[in-house]
């Protein structure tokens, strides 16, 4: 969790991520600042995100982003 | 056909309501889909070939990549761990192989017609100054109606089939029909088979209140093209037949002018259309939503043109920015230049292709390409110098959501976007580079020797604060046509008689007044 709020503060610092729960739909974060967390989660939690990954579901809340990635290392 | 023409509004599109309500409701989409290919045949005629070829492609496509992950299902449970691995891996690439014929065939036909002429004409003036020797053919090639907007939407289908996130259909006629119907075709929306597709084909029975929505959203979008951009045309045609006559306040008032015209004519087409649409209970997405109330430019691209923006978001941005080599090179920029540039690096390289295919996908010239690399500057230069922009709050202690900053980034971006429409409209680079310096210049020329009277400048004005008045309203959450139902029947059917008034005696058509085509239909 500390290590995933600190990636999505070095993207974009000033959002209350952990108590914000439509991070997408309430447009706090666009499809730039997905994209860049989604390459920061890669390489810092070594796993393979597919294009069909990318649906505003799994970038909602940092639970969702957790649940994302947790499945991927399972795979 | 245009969809302003007395034919398609008085006999097209009332024949086809008729018949469609006419035919049994499973029968229903039979009327669409004749309806469709007769609308095509006739803005086309022989050339409806190529929509067929692309509707026949992608149908027998999406089948043979069914087979081969039907066939990879049938037997995974009884495999060993890397069998599994290796046979899946085989029945990707084939998958991958298909898709990727599925693309060069539909991408190529487009990129044929579209640019040949543009390409060869480059390739031959490069072999001239080279002394090469090259030089390619002219060829006379016509572009079948909205080919730019059925290609995406049979690319989009293809590559959901192969994601996985899409059923391959297996009715031909259905997949016909998301692929030609009349409302998307000529200049979109571009719609994904997965919200089409299952909508147009399945009957719908008269709904009244669908019905009167359709027809309001039908007079508004006649309102928006007839009224205000067929009028607007002819300003703005007069300053950029002959932009070197004029100067300052005439040259920024044409670009003014010219984003009012292109917005009110491709919104109000795609109001049309929509309208077109729920006549028969069909939802087209929606294009536009309030773009000029936008803070930003990646903003205004969410809120303009939306289906083409989140096509290119769904089939470049997101597979370019997460490919290997670009990882890899994101990977690459932190370790050796910084972590800033590393964090960006992969969504800027991506981003590049989508402004550059933005860019192209508008036309074949290189002020096309310069139209989507300004876009892909100013997208970069908020992506790079994020961290400069977030300090920048913190010292000055601006208040992001205050009103008046607000209001000074919807200025910015509004005036930004201007920049843009000039360098779209202007006839060439050097055309657009002239007329942006003599903005600054002294003003020649004379606002009522525009090809407008001041009638007609009137009316522009008080249309272009309409639209201004119901983007507010709508901004707030108002529903309009809700609240025009909610009113009694009286007030009601004047609202309508005013509308229909407004059209007939205000639509920029007749004597004095050219007709002006659907701007977004040459693309």
């Amino acid at each position: 969790m500390n290590e995933l709020l600190s990636i999505l503060n070095k993207v974009k610092p000033d959002i209350d991520y952990v108590n914000e729960k439509h991070l997408v739909s309430d447009e706090l974060i666009d499809s730039l600042d997905v994209m860049t967390i989604v390459t920061e989660i890669c390489d810092e939690f070594d796993v393979e995100i597919l294009p069909t990954d990318v649906v505003p579901e799994n970038f909602e809340s940092v639970e969702a982003m957790q649940k994302l990635i947790m499945r991927l290392q399972e795979d | 056909m245009s969809y302003t023409s007395y034919f398609y509004l008085l006999f097209f599109l009332g024949a086809l309501v008729i018949l469609y309500y006419l035919m049994p409701l499973k029968r229903r989409w039979l009327v669409l889909l004749g309806g469709s290919y007769f609308f095509y045949w006739l803005a086309s005629g022989k050339l409806i070939v190529f929509l067929l070829i692309t509707t026949v492609s992608v149908y027998l496509g999406a089948l043979a990549m069914e087979r081969e992950q039907k066939a990879f299902d049938s037997v995974r449970k009884s495999l060993e761990k890397e069998e599994k691995k290796a046979r899946k891996a085989a029945m990707m690439r084939r998958k991958r192989h298909i898709v990727l014929a599925m693309v060069l065939i539909n991408v190529g036909l487009l990129a044929f017609l579209k640019y040949y002429h543009f390409f060869s004409a480059n390739v031959n003036a490069l072999g001239n100054s080279l002394n090469l020797g090259i030089q390619l053919p002219a060829l006379k090639l016509v572009m079948p109606l909205g080919i730019s907007f059925y290609t995406l939407s049979a690319v989009g289908y293809v590559i959901d089939v192969y994601r996985g996130q899409t059923a391959a259909d297996h009715h031909f006629g259905r997949l016909a029909l998301f692929l030609s119907l009349f409302t998307n075709i000529t200049e979109g929306p571009i719609s994904r088979y997965g919200q089409l597709a299952g909508q147009a084909f399945e009957g719908h029975r008269v709904d009244y209140r669908q019905f009167t929505f359709g027809a309001q959203l039908i007079l508004w979008g006649l309102f928006q093209k007839m009224v205000l951009a067929d009028r607007a045309a002819l300003l703005v045609s007069t300053v950029f037949r002959s932009p070197s006559d004029y100067s300052g306040g005439v040259v920024i008032l044409a670009m003014f002018v010219y984003t009012l015209q292109i917005y009110a004519d491709f919104a109000g087409c795609m109001d049309i259309v929509r309208g077109s649409g729920a006549l028969f209970g069909i939802e087209i997405t929606r294009n536009f939503h309030q773009p000029f109330f936008s803070r930003s430019i990646g903003e205004f691209w969410r809120r303009w043109h939306m289906t083409l923006g989140a096509w290119f978001k769904d089939y470049i941005f997101y597979p370019v920015t997460l490919s290997k080599t670009n990882m890899k090179l994101g990977r690459w920029a932190k370790k050796h230049l910084s972590p800033h540039l590393g964090q960006v690096m992969p969504t800027a390289f991506a981003l590049f292709f989508v402004w550059l295919a933005n860019g192209i996908w508008h036309g074949a010239a290189w002020k096309y390409v310069a139209y989507g690399m300004y876009y892909y500057v100013l997208t970069l230069f908020g992506l790079l110098f994020k961290p400069m922009i977030f300090l920048f709050y913190k010292k000055t202690g601006i208040q992001k959501d205050s009103r008046p900053w607000q209001f000074f980034l919807i200025l910015r971006t509004f005036i930004l976007v201007n920049i843009g429409m000039l360098l779209f409209r202007a006839d060439s680079l050097p055309v657009f580079a002239g007329m942006f310096v003599s903005m600054f210049r002294k003003t020649t020329g004379h606002w009522l020797e525009l090809g407008l009277d001041v009638h007609d400048l009137a009316v522009l004005a008080v249309g272009a604060l309409l639209m201004l008045v119901v983007g507010i309203l709508r901004e707030k959450g108002i529903c309009i046509r809700e609240r025009i139902a909610s009113l009694p029947i009286i007030w009601r059917w004047m609202i309508y008689a005013s509308a229909f008034c407004a059209i007939v005696l205000l639509g920029a058509y007749g004597s004095g007044y050219g007709v002006v085509d659907p701007l977004y239909a040459n693309f």
